[in-house]
């Protein structure tokens, strides 16, 4: 108790606290721009808090990590185009909300789910640290491969009319992310002997590519096509979510903290993953699964909790085990190091009150994220009275910026022009785009589990069910494939069946 | 309207500033305006990177600006750096990996294509094992190993990385070679795999393994230097540990594209000394767990071209050596 005092008393003094809100403000912004991301503003900050002591420093930088991975979900909301890519499922759903006026309360929804994912992440790093990495530590690479593979069957149910379609969509993220030079074996691939390949494609710029770019040429089109009717103003209330709604998904939103926190602590996995898996866990439990992708609340709430959760998952492994899970928390470890704290079983010995520090400092976060986002809301929605053509000259602007930023490399600003323009025509052929995303995101993650696995077991498959969690998941995944198979090919003997008795029915008429 | 006045305002006024900002200091000395440091890797290199130049600007009229272009195991960044003028203004925050990206065949110049301005710091891979294990030594395990029969599982980093060349090392010296197999992980995950049962030792930057050094689940062997290293001043250095006349490092230090004009590079090695052998620096050395190991361009230079001849055969035993 003295211990959680004095740690208060140090986060609460007035540079930390400002350091803490600062960062969050900082993060929100940086997420909630497209194109920029807050992987990109914590590296800004980082040499900031070099000059500042250690409770203001690990303040800073958490704060730009949790207002960033809660301000992905604006963009996503208003534009359709996520802040993040953790942001990218809630898309989905958030954007049709914004479509059908709902913005502001979307909006509102997603800043709460948030706060309330990362507090019961929070909770539960509190509770069981230590129960959690253990449990973590039996997830080797033929277990997380089995948690991926289930991840993908899980979520390739998800909004797809065909599954040929489906699979080519699937199919091209994988390819987008095999470019550049395997850390594995150290060799080239797809990199036709030129150097400028070998940094592979940024899962930002595609992420960037892939939403912006067709939604910008789409405002376009319609602009310079289509007669200018006077447009109808966007519903711009800022209406917020009243208590009532938000206790309607509670229970959704516990299961999706819960599974963000479990996501999350597994390192090689991550908020993209979890965010996926809660939406397809959200229709899958709804009453009414037919009104996902069409603008269901569900569909906001779900991912927006199960991310955040992830940041406290997250610092199960980074501080017990000193292992980061993505480029975030590697940034944060760097932040924790300069200042003398090295993450591991010795930093809850000998440093407890800066973990109690780091505990009450992300519970601020969370409250400031909430305050500005909430405040935010009534001039976020504004944008929506910019007219669409115009809007998009200043989407692609900072998505170009954006994509300099992440390594500062021209390159990637070319590539999110050629795949820009590749997923605008796969979308005219109707092409989802959503499992590209998948593919970008699970494709490598999948592989390297898949391989390191086989090497530890010298090429032996069985590895991958050696084990009672292996077990679990890859028994579920082949349960999903095959029902989905079941699915599809009933529905095609009913559809061809139907076609017949249409065929008869016409000719018996003439 | 009024935004618009006051925007066009605020426009002009930088401007002006730009202008006379440059004005001002026309054909004065080197340096002039910023000088950019590219950075290669993510992670400690980055933080080391980044603390380098901000206490670099101190020293110097103009400041560093540490800039990122990571990607390609440093071929990237290399090949920025290289193609820049040999004016001093961009310097690259180098390492053995220019030796490793040019003999691994990523990259088409080699470290001649770069004047070295001060050696920085050194980093020294250890190799740790479970502390349940009962090897208290290279030998012991090397000895255990070959009674047993069983392959060894060592984690590293990716095939032709530091720490995987340095575990071939470790490897060859005990005879082992034939009896491990490399089991390639990122982001540092090998000591948990190691703690997680799943590898029977690990080779990767002492960081990873302190904590749980000094938590009794893990024993750090040795490490790979020819002394000890600071932040384990207990650990035995691998020669201590049975292997005989082992001495890698990793080092760290700027370098520009060459044919900068040495007064360019004496200004820039003094900011990097000066800065080197900060309190600050010295710190930061301990609590990031690197070595601070400077050293002036002459004798930098030598040490370049000596240890591009050892990775070159290290990389050559293994069979990764592509010019």
């Amino acid at each position: 108790m003295d211990l959680l005092l004095s740690a208060a008393q140090v986060i609460l003094a007035p540079d930390a606290l400002l350091a803490v809100l600062a960062g969050s403000l900082l993060g929100v912004v940086f997420g909630a721009i497209p194109g920029l991301t807050f992987t990109v503003a914590m590296a800004l900050v980082v040499p900031m808090s070099f000059s500042l002591a250690a409770a203001p420093a690990i303040a800073l930088l958490l704060g730009t990590y949790i207002g960033g991975m809660t301000g992905g979900s604006v963009s996503a909301i208003l534009l359709g185009i996520p802040g993040t890519p953790s942001a990218a499922a809630t898309v989905l759903d958030g954007y049709q909300l914004t479509r059908r006026g709902k913005a502001s309360l979307a909006l509102g929804t997603a800043v709460v789910a948030s706060a309330f994912g990362g507090i019961v992440s929070l909770l539960v790093m509190v509770a069981s640290v230590d129960t959690v990495a253990k449990l973590a530590l039996r997830f080797g690479p033929a277990e997380t491969f089995g948690l991926l593979l289930f991840g993908l069957s899980t979520i390739c149910g998800l909004a797809q009319k065909s599954l040929l379609k489906g699979l080519i969509a699937g199919v091209l993220g994988l390819l987008v992310m095999t470019v550049g030079i395997d850390e594995m074996e150290g060799v080239q691939r797809l990199t036709f002997g030129t150097i400028v390949l070998q940094q592979g494609i940024s899962l930002l710029v595609a992420m960037i590519a892939l939403f912006a770019v067709p939604h910008v040429i789409d405002a376009f089109v319609t602009h310079y096509t289509e007669d200018r009717r006077p447009e109808a103003i966007a519903d711009v209330r800022a209406e917020l979510p009243t208590l009532r709604d938000l206790a309607k998904h509670f229970w959704l939103m516990l299961r999706c903290a819960l599974l963000g926190t479990g996501i999350g602590s597994i390192p090689g996995t991550g908020g993209p993953i979890a965010a996926f898996l809660a939406y397809a866990h959200a229709r899958k439990s709804s009453k009414t699964p037919e009104r996902f992708g069409r603008g269901d609340m569900g569909g906001v709430v779900a991912p927006e909790t199960a991310n955040n959760a992830v940041t406290g998952g997250a610092m199960i492994p980074l501080l017990s085990l000193g292992i980061p899970g993505d480029p975030a928390t590697a940034i944060l470890l760097s932040g924790l190091l300069i200042h003398g704290l090295i993450p591991g079983p010795m930093l809850f010995i000998e440093h407890p009150g800066e973990i109690y520090q780091i505990y009450l400092a992300i519970i601020i976060a969370y409250a400031a994220v909430v305050a500005i986002q909430l405040l935010g809301i009534r001039f976020f929605v504004q944008l929506l009275r910019v007219p669409a053509h115009l809007l998009a000259v200043g989407i692609i602007i900072m998505c170009a910026y954006g994509a300099f930023a992440i390594r500062n490399s021209v390159f990637d600003v070319v590539m999110v022009a050629l795949l820009g323009a590749l997923a605008y025509g796969l979308q005219r052929v109707s092409i989802p785009l959503t499992p590209i995303i998948l593919g970008l995101v699970l494709g490598p993650s999948i592989e390297r589990e898949f391989r390191t696995a086989l090497i530890l077991s010298d090429g032996d498959p069985s590895i991958f069910v050696a084990s009672i969690p292996g077990v679990i998941f890859i028994g579920l995944t082949a349960l999903i494939v095959g029902a989905q198979i079941l699915r599809a090919t009933r529905a095609s003997l009913n559809a061809r069946r139907t076609e017949e008795n249409s065929h008869a029915s016409v000719t018996s008429s003439e | 309207m009024k935004t618009r006045t006051l925007t066009s305002a605020l426009l002009s006024s930088v401007i002006a500033v730009g202008l006379v900002g440059t004005g001002s200091q026309a054909r004065a000395e080197f340096p002039e305006k910023p000088v950019e440091m590219t950075i290669l890797f993510g992670s400690t290199a980055q933080t080391i990177g980044q603390l380098l130049a901000d206490l670099m600007s101190k020293n110097l009229p103009e400041p560093v600006v540490p800039v990122s272009r990571a990607g390609g195991g440093g071929a990237v960044g290399y090949q920025y750096v290289q193609s820049t003028d040999a004016d001093g203004y961009n310097i690259v925050w180098n390492s053995n990996s220019i030796s490793t990206s040019y003999h691994g065949g990523r990259i088409d110049f080699d470290y001649t294509a770069f004047e070295p301005i001060a050696k920085i710091s050194v980093e020294v891979p250890a190799i740790a094992v479970r502390a349940d294990s009962g090897w208290d030594s290279l030998t012991d395990m090397a000895a255990d190993i070959k009674e047993k029969g069983t392959k060894l599982k060592v984690g590293a980093s990716g095939k032709g990385s530091f720490t995987h060349l340095t575990t071939e090392a470790i490897l060859a010296s005990q005879g082992l070679t034939d009896m491990a197999v490399h089991v390639p992980y990122d982001q540092g995950r090998a000591p948990v795999e190691l703690i997680a049962g799943r590898l029977d030792a690990a080779v990767q930057w002492p960081g990873q393994f302190i904590s749980h050094h000094e938590a009794g689940t893990l024993k750090i062997l040795c490490v790979t230097s020819a002394k000890r290293i600071g932040q384990l001043p207990d650990v035995p250095t691998c020669e201590e540990s049975g292997a005989e006349g082992m001495d890698i490092t990793m080092w760290r230090g700027l370098a520009a594209p060459a044919g900068t004009p040495m007064e360019v590079i004496t200004k820039l090695e003094a900011a990097a000394k000066a800065a080197a052998e900060s309190d600050e620096f010295k710190e930061a050395a301990q609590t990031i767990g690197f070595e601070l190991d400077f050293a002036d361009h002459a004798t930098f230079g030598e040490l370049i071209a000596r240890d591009d001849a050892d990775i070159a055969k290290l990389l050559e035993d293994v069979g990764l050596k592509a010019q």
